[in-house]
């Protein structure tokens, strides 16, 4: 299975020619989900901790149960960001009149997500790094937790490590939009520039948010 | 010079036709000239023996004239002794004495001489509320002349230690009886002290002094500058704070050359490591800015406001500003750019930049 992976990373055209001999199977896109969601929730978890911290003691417990759903999320978003992006490539494919099913366009967007685990390893050691940095002040009213937060988002969002961690997602995005191109191209039997249409122009407006975040525009 | 009586005894031509004093009134331990003048006002000499004062309230310090001679008729004839004021105050009289020759009596006539100890008066009419250390302050002394008599050369000397004065002394010169003359000095006091302003005056040849001590005893001035930090807001960037805030001179006089620095704990960084304010009146108000690092326990940073009086001595103003409520600053990489973060992305664009590439050519 390695090498199948590999050779989505590095042949996507000939793994997904592949992979349209046989039945669609979602087992392997769902397991990727998975694993970057469980990624996602670690970083999530790193940033949660942060408030924890900083809550009195006796409200830790309410900080905890705030982990665990912040945890869930990050599962979840895991899954919610395949589908997402599954059926608006399925919905922009109907334009260029691709065929195809949905479970196939899901498996190959599945695939497709492969190197957002990389990315995604990439970014929570960026989070770690630049979360440890920080000292956590006790706060003990609401208003110095607000206070504490806003500074917080001040910090990540004009820290170079932070911008750096921006460019690396979207660094990994390119490359799956690569991978999707292909993907889309033999899921729904698209032309190269209808399946380069059908992934650029979602994934360009996205990679265009991110930069606009990235250089605090919004 | 006084005019006097005829004479109570004697040949009835001889008479005592003035004296006089200098000074006018003595003090107690004062010496003084007595001059007395007598006038032969018959046709005839008198031939006289001697002439004498006697004590009485004042000493006679020179001899008496024991070998006067005659009096040539319708001429004058003058005597002069030194006196000291050897007993209290009060009018004393003592008896001018001539004893003719040939048995022929002699002529007493009393002198009145006036002796008083009231010195001259002196007193601060004018000084700050205040003393502060380095701050010169204007003080004016007030000379006054409470005696009959005229004093002269008057001056006065300010005089101690930890302090500095301009001028060293002033001169009044000669004040008439309930007359007054005022001398004002800049001092510039180093130390709380006492400043004695010595003033001097001369009593005819006699050399008199009045001291009036002035404590110098820091306190605060009731007009000086007060500049007031307020509208302070922190905000915790990568690797440094940023404090903004106003400054709000809430004092009576100007602060000048006023500059708002972060102090230690703090390290000032750029951009804003001082923040130059300048002049600032009563009243105004000007925002300031600094920037600066902290180590992560410090919870409270002192901005020090420091800022100058007209006469340019330095004054400072502290207030503590809460950082702990604030996320801390990053700690500032090297050269404030992570260098690993930025060589793992170029590493990573090129690396994903290759497999795209890769991944085109083999379809």
């Amino acid at each position: 299975m390695e090498t199948g992976l590999l050779r989505v990373l590095l042949n996507p055209g000939r793994f997904f020619e592949g992979r349209m001999q046989g039945e669609p199977s979602l087992k392997i896109p769902a397991l990727i989900a998975l694993v970057i969601g469980l990624i996602g929730a670690v970083s999530a978890v790193l940033i949660v901790n942060i408030t924890i911290a900083m809550l009195p003691a006796d409200m830790q417990a309410f900080g905890m149960i705030g982990a665990v759903f912040a945890a869930a999320f990050g599962v979840i978003g895991g899954f919610l960001n395949w589908f997402v992006f599954g059926i608006v490539f399925y919905l922009i494919s109907m334009v260029f009149k691709g065929q195809g099913s949905l479970t196939r366009t899901l498996e190959f967007v599945g695939y497709g997500f492969l190197p957002q685990v990389f990315g995604g390893i990439i970014g929570a050691v960026f989070s770690y790094q630049l979360l440890s940095n920080l000292t956590i002040p006790a706060a003990t009213t609401p208003e110095q937790i607000v206070e504490f937060s806003e500074s917080l988002a001040s910090t990540l969002a004009t820290d170079p490590l932070a911008q750096i961690a921006g460019i690396v997602t979207i660094l990994f995005m390119v490359w799956s939009a690569n991978i999707w191109i292909f993907g889309m191209k033999y899921a729904r039997n698209l032309s190269t520039r209808d399946a380069a249409l059908t992934v650029g122009i979602p994934v360009g407006l996205y990679i265009l948010y991110l930069l606009i975040t990235l250089t605090g525009w919004l | 010079m006084a005019l006097a009586g005829p004479a109570s005894a004697g040949p009835a031509d001889i008479t005592v036709t003035a004296f006089s004093l200098d000074p006018p009134v003595l003090m107690k331990g004062d010496t003084g000239t007595l001059t007395v003048s007598v006038a032969n006002h018959g046709a005839v000499p008198v031939a006289v023996r001697s002439a004498r004062l006697y004590s009485s309230g004042v000493v006679a310090l020179n001899d008496p004239y024991l070998s006067v001679g005659d009096i040539g008729a319708g001429t004058n004839r003058t005597f002069t002794f030194t006196v000291r004021a050897d007993g209290g105050e009060g009018t004393f009289f003592p008896p001018f004495v001539l004893d003719f020759r040939d048995g022929a009596g002699s002529l007493r006539y009393p002198i009145p001489i006036r002796v008083e100890d009231t010195p001259l008066s002196a007193s601060v009419i004018s000084k700050p509320d205040a003393f502060s250390e380095g701050r010169t302050a204007d003080i004016t002394v007030r000379v006054g002349n409470p005696r009959p008599n005229a004093a002269s050369g008057v001056q006065v000397v300010p005089q101690g230690t930890g302090f500095t004065a301009t001028p060293t002394g002033g001169f009044i010169g000669a004040l008439a009886p309930d007359a007054s003359g005022t001398v004002t000095f800049n001092l510039t006091p180093a130390a709380e002290t006492d400043v004695t302003f010595q003033v001097v005056w001369h009593n005819g040849i006699n050399t008199r002094t009045t001291d009036l001590v002035l404590p110098i005893a820091f306190g605060e001035d009731k007009r000086q500058a007060d500049p007031v930090i307020t509208n302070v807001e922190v905000m915790p960037e990568a690797g440094r704070y940023r404090i903004v805030g106003d400054v709000m001179n809430v004092g009576l006089e100007s602060a000048r050359s006023v500059l708002v620095t972060p102090g230690a704990p703090a390290t000032p960084t750029d951009p804003f490591r001082v923040y130059v304010i300048g002049t600032l009146d009563p009243d105004d108000v000007s925002s300031f800015e600094v920037t600066f690092k902290a180590d992560a326990g410090v919870t409270e940073v002192p901005i020090i406001v420091e800022y100058r009086d007209d006469n340019g001595n330095r004054y400072t103003a502290t207030r503590m500003v809460e950082v702990g409520g604030a996320a801390m600053p990053l700690e500032e990489q090297e050269g404030g750019i992570p260098v690993v973060g930025v060589i793992v992305a170029v590493l990573l664009a090129l690396g994903i930049a290759g497999t795209i590439y890769y991944s085109w050519r083999r379809t």
